[in-house]
């Protein structure tokens, strides 16, 4: 394992074991965000499966989070179904059907490219938070709210901290599978894939076979993420689906550094973390900063935050090359 | 039985015919060269060949099997294996990882997901890289190479997987003349393994090389020979080595 993914790791594992400091100060509103950010931490790592590591630039990826969401709301509301086990296998299922649509329809024939992807899955988004607001059977715009807290081997999981270790254990779960499948070989045929798709064909790899199977995987975990997202805050809306949760998820990786997991899930826990201050301070000029940093970083470091340490080692790999020879 | 059998290629543009009913063939070890001045269709032939572009009519058998309208990964796991003008290999990976990422290509989805198996490559990667002269770089990414060491890397990526037949497109392009005695060694050791078809615009470092030469003209086959009959057929002198 790499020192930075065990630096990475090293950091994730340290946030359950601190956090309960936090709820037992009796900051129940922090944990809540703490939950949140693992909810979209899943979310993220779907990006990042999807176009970090194997160049399909989906710009669309809160449609998965959001059918996810509603499928787990209607369970839980119309079926009285609260069994989190049960509700995330159906988020699972509705992942693996929703993502194998899309993905024949993406890569089952010629090479396609990735701006065509990015407007395909950001139609999708945007079809999807228009017939949300617009289906009565799904709330309209109201969405589905009050939504029953989740059970667990029997007992209701109504507890914040409760929550907080059930969406922790998930993120954790998704994200070992995630650096498993990055150090596999299958994770240097997605990378290849990625670098140059052409050149993968002509040594033999099943380019259209890998972009699907990775497709899938990542709407699976975008969809439950979404489940997960609905049972912890009680409600799912169309906006979860939508364009604006797209756009967060595709800001979030900009800015950490598409091409790791760490950069992107940072980018992700400092904005949630200042979001909801910065918005009732600054209401109208907060959007505006969010856009002037992803300006900025897209100028000065195309490769995001992370690639500020990559950029010295660079250096110092090309004084040493340089030495070399 | 021929190696590889290009039998009445066709290929148009619009309007332009950039080949036309062009054959030629490749034996099992043997060298082929294949020339003619730019423009002439060469590229074009070696894309019809390795599957960057389908041929309009024709035939492209590779032992026997028939390639002509299938997808460059059918042709690779057929046998096929093309080093392209410019080095197209993985420029943030590693040496190793590049030829890990050659050798693994034609395993299966749930093979390549279990790392173990990456373990059943590593003797044939410490043998290319000594081969190759890469020894020093093994673990280097390849971005740090030197031109020359790109365009070996690649033809050792091609050669990985034991191909029937390498297909080089101008291997020596912007190589010094140590580096391009150099691939001419390696270019012979492959041969001894497969059939190699080499397009290349230099005359000087093929005649040596090639047990035939091939040489194209307006989309069409204008001579075919040893590098002494193509030397000496004054047709060619008047298409090609004029105007070199």
């Amino acid at each position: 394992m790499k020192k930075r993914t065990r630096i990475g790791l090293a950091i994730v594992c340290a946030i359950p074991i601190l956090s309960p400091l936090l709820f037992m100060a009796g900051n129940d509103y922090l944990i809540q965000a703490a939950t949140r950010i693992f909810i979209y931490g899943i979310l993220v790592l779907s990006v990042e499966m999807c176009w970090g590591q194997t160049g399909i630039f989906t710009f669309g990826q809160a449609a998965f989070f959001g059918v996810g969401g509603y499928f787990a709301g209607f369970l839980a509301t119309h079926e009285n179904i609260t069994d989190i086990g049960l509700i995330l296998l159906v988020a699972v299922a509705v992942g693996i059907l929703a993502g194998t649509l899309v993905a024949l329809f993406l890569f089952s024939g010629k090479r396609v490219g990735e701006l065509y992807v990015a407007l395909v899955t950001l139609v999708i988004s945007f079809v999807c938070e228009k017939l949300a607001n617009s289906w009565t059977f799904v709330g309209s715009g109201n969405g589905i709210p009050g939504i029953p807290y989740p059970t667990i081997f029997g007992k209701t999981l109504s507890s914040s901290i409760g929550l907080f270790f059930v969406a922790f254990g998930i993120f954790a779960l998704a994200m070992m599978m995630c650096i498993g499948i990055i150090q596999s070989q299958f994770g240097l045929a997605i990378n290849a894939v990625r670098d140059d798709e052409e050149r993968a064909e002509f040594f033999g790899y099943n380019r259209s076979a890998l972009q699907i199977a990775i497709f899938i995987f990542s709407a699976v975990l975008a969809s439950v993420g979404g489940a997960l997202f609905a049972l912890s805050e009680g409600f799912i809306s169309p906006s979860s689906l939508g364009l604006a949760l797209s756009t967060s998820t595709v800001l979030w990786v900009v800015l950490g550094g598409k091409g790791t997991f760490f950069g992107p899930l940072i980018a992700l826990a400092l904005l949630e973390s200042v979001n909801v201050e910065m918005r009732s301070i600054l209401p109208s000029l907060w959007q505006i900063l969010i856009g002037v940093m992803l300006l900025l970083t897209m100028i000065f470091l195309p490769k995001g935050l992370t690639s500020l340490g990559e950029k010295s080692r660079n250096n110092r790999k090309n004084r040493e090359q340089s030495k070399k020879s | 039985m021929k190696l590889l059998e290009v039998v009445g290629i066709s290929k148009k543009f619009g309007n332009l015919a950039a080949l036309t009913d062009v054959s030629i063939h490749v034996d099992a070890n043997e060298i082929v060269g294949l020339i003619g001045p730019n423009g002439s269709g060469k590229s074009t032939l070696l894309h019809s060949i390795c599957g960057r572009t389908i041929a309009d009519g024709g035939s492209v058998l590779l032992n026997g099997k028939e390639l002509v309208t299938t997808n460059p990964m059918v042709r690779a796991k057929s046998g096929m294996a093309i080093k392209f003008q410019l080095a197209r290999i993985y420029v943030e990976k590693t040496v190793r990882e590049n030829l890990m990422i050659s050798l693994q290509a034609k395993d299966g989805m749930w093979s390549l997901l279990r790392s173990g198996t990456s373990k059943k490559f590593m003797p044939r990667i410490e043998e290319l890289i000594v081969e190759f002269q890469l020894v020093d770089y093994a673990d280097t990414e390849a971005k740090y190479l030197s031109h020359g060491q790109q365009q070996w890397l690649e033809i050792a990526m091609a050669m990985a997987s034991n191909p029937s037949i390498l297909l080089l497109d101008e291997p020596t392009a912007g190589m010094s003349p140590k580096e391009r005695a150099d691939t001419a060694k390696l270019i012979k050791s492959a041969s001894a393994k497969c059939g190699v078809l080499i397009v290349e615009h230099d005359l000087d470092f093929i005649k040596n090389l090639c047990d035939r030469i091939t040489v194209l003209h307006h989309g069409s086959v204008a001579a075919s020979g040893t590098p002494k009959e193509i030397e000496d057929d004054p047709k060619v002198k008047e298409v090609y080595l004029t105007r070199v």
